[in-house]
């Protein structure tokens, strides 16, 4: 039983929290983007977690396998929000159609600051639980002086 | 060399960092949609470590589930980190103070 796989749990928690929150800073700075390399206007990027093994080492890999209870997590995939983007009225906008509409994303902000503080609220639960274990390392480090 | 006490505080020490480990794993997994929080029993593995048995994983009952079928709740988890971070310290201290006697004896024997 080994207290480190605990510490690459939690660094996992951190990757995933991590990546969610450069989509979400992502989706605030393209919130007027109606330009993309792909054409059309931006669209919202979300991230989806699933829950993984973790493997951080051959000894970390075997007790994986030996005692399937140590749930990492990963971005399983990332979302592009597929809805109709809006369209407001800017004729003299390069981007507008031939009706003088141009496209806009379809981005909220408080949707993605509230999500954006959700996400640094799990990253720092995410440390408390790594502190936490690295104290308990240290501990048992410390039963041998 | 250890006696039967200290052999069981080991015990209770890895029972201790697996109900951690799970922590650990509850937090990670905090936006996880359709994660189900996990843990041990405490008491009852504990009798069963102390038997030779590996301790066995449930779900949780009767957490609050949100809309995306995970029911991580994150005061819960908060509570179990610091409790286990108090039942080990515990268990440490003790630990410490018996390997402590011991090479006394083999220290002080010697002289």
């Amino acid at each position: 039983m080994s207290l480190f796989s605990a510490l690459s749990v939690s660094a996992s928690g951190m990757s995933a929290q991590r990546s969610r929150a450069e989509l979400l800073v992502e989706n605030l700075a393209n919130a007027e983007t109606t330009h993309t390399p792909d054409g059309g206007p931006y669209r919202r990027k979300d991230a989806v977690f699933q829950s993984t093994d973790v493997s951080s080492s051959f000894a970390d890999m075997f007790q994986v396998e030996m005692n399937p209870q140590s749930a990492g997590v990963e971005v399983s995939k990332i979302v592009v929000d597929q809805r109709d983007p809006e369209k407001r009225y800017m004729p003299g906008h390069p981007d507008a159609d031939k009706d003088g509409y141009v496209s806009f994303p379809r981005i909220n902000p408080s949707e993605d600051m509230v999500d954006l503080i959700s996400s640094t609220r799990n990253y720092e639960g995410n440390i408390a639980a790594m502190s936490a274990v690295k104290d308990m390392i240290q501990r048992s480090i410390d039963l041998l002086r | 060399m250890l006696d039967r006490v200290s052999q069981q505080l080991e015990k209770y020490m890895d029972l201790v960092t697996t109900r951690q480990k799970l922590v650990t794993a509850n937090i990670a997994n905090i936006d996880t949609p359709g994660y189900r929080t996990k843990d041990i029993q405490f008491q009852q593995e504990f009798q069963s470590l102390v038997d030779g048995e590996e301790p066995r994983v449930i779900d949780v009952p009767n957490l609050k589930v949100k809309n995306d079928g995970n029911d991580v709740s994150l005061d819960r988890e908060a509570r179990m980190l610091s409790e286990n971070d108090l039942r080990f310290t515990l268990a440490e201290n003790i630990l410490h103070d018996r390997i402590k006697e011991i090479r006394s004896a083999i220290q002080e024997g010697g002289q």
